[in-house]
């Protein structure tokens, strides 16, 4: 039976590993995975390889600089801050803290957002306009400041801060959500739907969602960078966590008042956020340019 | 263009209204005596909280009291400030511009460096100049704005020493409040050491503006970047080249303006990002504007400034991208088909 095998004859990639081979091709965005793969494993794993806890002193080592600098010792790694306590260790605690936070509040967010979006998407008339016109006024505002007016209501602290992220992070998912089902709503495989007798929820969970997936996500990398900057913008401006908790922002203003002796201290928690920001863009980046090549082809 | 104008100020009037009502609501949320926190005056004798609640109207009802509120807010009476005892509006009318000025300063320079670098990024994508502009910005666009300021102060201040870093001007000049903008004052103030002053406001700005524009410099170019390769790749481009054009021809002629106004909101946009950033470089280098004043108010749990400064911010946020997008409305005449007001 010649025939039988023909369609197994030649091999076509499902639409998530063309993505991924597209993907691939960007080695800048490779490495940026490779990054935030590594991010993820210290937050999982790192914290069990430390010989120091995040608040652990060490009276004898006050202000030690790191293992590279002439007067540092190998067994605190990235040195001490002003009141001997281990840097190492405060900054992955401190990721842990900050990645997690955001993590599961852009999760929470997406959530949201992409229910009250595809509400807004698939109704019509005063309803939609008045939904539509609510947002487009909450928009306007970053989320920030938004988020900091949220702080200001709720009383400062790590929790408040993150329901105000999530908060402020909600209408962007709102937005982008209602954008593409409004805009998928109107194609013809929707249409077809229907005249299937598939109701609203069915054709939303059937039809479009499972092309809104992708979307999603590089709106999820980008909320995500975003999250992780909020966050601790408001850790440092005393907002978010409060001052013995190792969240980064809290760290960094923490060390404000030994920044001349130990700039260490300052640059170290700095650069992990930065790390953190950067490789989460990447992939971001080579995300979005992965699904756009994907559909051009 | 009339029904659009309508759309867009009915969107603008109704934020506003929104915004005095969560304003007005936040009053009795806040934690304390809602009378105190609408007026700022801690109450001492029954006499003087039976005036407060006439001016206030707390005993009509909600609606009442909110059209009073209303009219007081807008006769510019918006209380007292806890910690301080001062009249909050002149508060804000003192501080906002000092904000104003360092965000218009950061924009005319992330504008100025941002577009050119991203219209030759477009211009050679996928080459190098195109690979490494870009991951420049990337690297811009993912700095913490506060590490960043906290680096120029270590490098610039600290070990280099030839920057301020806090301050506006510094405190043996004394410069009359006229506009509330720095220089602008220096110029108008009868001092005869004018050049020194004006040099010495000058070198106060530099960091913080950088520390401000390198962030928003960067997604100026990614955005220009992104639409002047879509305006390159699209077919009357071809034709043009087609007629024999050269590069620069097609650019000047048929690329330049399209590729840019529409991104012309966005750019605005970024105008909020830039004070929302602002409020946190000013906490850093002591600048004393309104973030500066905001934050203060959030530590001491002065209610009537964070209420304050919560409507006199988001106003003027909300003010500025509805009068951004209605000029480029004018201007731009594709957007003319969209006719549901968006922001």
């Amino acid at each position: 039976m010649p025939k039988s095998s023909f369609y197994d004859e030649e091999f076509y990639p499902s639409p998530v590993r063309q993505t991924w081979n597209e993907f691939q091709r960007n080695h800048i965005a490779l490495a940026g995975l490779w990054c935030l793969g590594f991010f993820v494993l210290l937050v999982l794993l790192g914290p069990w390889f430390l010989p120091f806890g995040p608040l652990a002193q060490n009276t004898e080592a006050i202000l030690l600089p790191p293992a590279w600098d002439a007067n540092g010792d190998v067994s605190h790694l990235f040195g001490t801050d002003g009141i001997g306590r281990d840097l190492l260790a405060r900054v992955v605690h401190g990721c842990q803290i900050t990645f997690g936070a955001s993590f599961f509040l852009v999760l929470l967010a997406m959530l949201v957002g992409c229910s009250i979006g595809a509400y807004a998407g698939m109704s019509r008339g005063l309803r939609a306009s008045i939904i539509n016109h609510l947002l487009d006024a909450i928009m306007a505002i970053p989320t920030l400041l938004l988020a900091i007016i949220i702080v200001a209501i709720l009383g400062t602290g790590l929790m408040n801060s993150m329901w105000a992220i999530t908060l402020a992070l909600i209408p962007q998912f709102i937005h982008h959500t209602r954008d593409m089902v409004g805009r998928e709503y109107r194609k013809e495989y929707v249409t077809a739907a229907r005249l299937d007798g598939a109701s609203d929820a069915r054709i939303f969970f059937h039809s479009i969602l499972p092309n809104m997936i992708e979307m999603l996500v590089v709106q999820a990398t980008m909320a995500l960078s975003v999250a992780i900057l909020d966050i601790s913008a408001l850790g440092f401006l005393n907002l978010g966590a409060q001052s013995p908790s190792p969240e980064l922002g809290a760290m960094l203003s923490d060390a404000l008042e030994t920044a001349y002796v130990a700039p260490w201290s300052i640059s170290l928690p700095g650069a992990a956020i930065f790390l953190m920001v950067l490789s989460i863009n990447l992939v971001g980046d080579g995300l979005r340019t992965a699904l756009k090549n994907r559909v051009n082809q | 263009m009339l029904v659009y104008l309508g759309r867009r100020l009915n969107l603008l009037f109704f934020t506003l209204l929104i915004l005095c009502i969560a304003s007005y609501t936040l009053a009795f949320l806040f934690p304390g005596d809602p009378l105190t926190n609408l007026s700022g005056n801690p109450i001492s004798s029954e006499d003087q909280a039976q005036q407060l609640r006439m001016m206030y109207a707390l005993d009509d009802g909600y609606i009442a009291g909110f059209w009073q509120y209303l009219k007081l807010t807008l006769s510019g009476e918006w209380g007292l400030s806890l910690t301080s005892q001062n009249p909050i509006f002149a508060d804000i009318c003192q501080f906002l511009p000092a904000s104003l000025e360092l965000s218009l300063y950061a924009m005319a320079v992330s504008l100025l460096v941002g577009i050119p670098l991203g219209i030759a990024a477009g211009l050679n994508h996928r080459r190098y100049t195109d690979m490494s502009i870009l991951s420049v910005s990337l690297v811009g666009f993912s700095m913490p704005v506060f590490w960043l300021a906290l680096l120029l102060i270590l490098i610039f201040s600290l070990q280099w020493g030839g920057l301020p870093m806090s301050g506006r001007v510094s405190l043996i000049y004394e410069i009359p409040q006229y506009s509330g903008f720095m220089l602008v004052d220096i110029l108008q103030a009868d001092i005869d050491n004018k050049k020194q002053v004006l040099m010495d406001a000058l070198h106060h700005l530099i960091l913080p503006t950088l520390s401000l524009s390198i962030v928003t410099c960067s997604l100026v170019v990614r955005l220009t970047r992104r639409s002047v390769i879509n305006v390159m790749a699209s077919d009357y481009i071809k034709a043009a080249y087609a007629k024999g054009l050269s590069r620069t021809q097609v650019f000047w002629h048929h690329g330049m303006k399209n590729a840019l106004l529409p991104i012309m909101p966005q750019l605005a946009m970024q105008f909020t990002v830039l004070l929302t950033n602002a409020m946190i470089v000013e906490v850093i280098f002591s600048w004393p504007g309104i973030g500066e004043w905001m934050m203060q108010a959030i530590y001491q749990r002065d209610f009537p400034a964070i209420r304050g400064g919560m409507l006199a911010v988001s106003a003027l946020v909300v003010i500025v991208t509805i009068c951004v997008d209605l000029l480029i409305r004018t201007i731009y005449p594709l957007s003319k088909k969209q006719l549901h007001a968006q922001v």
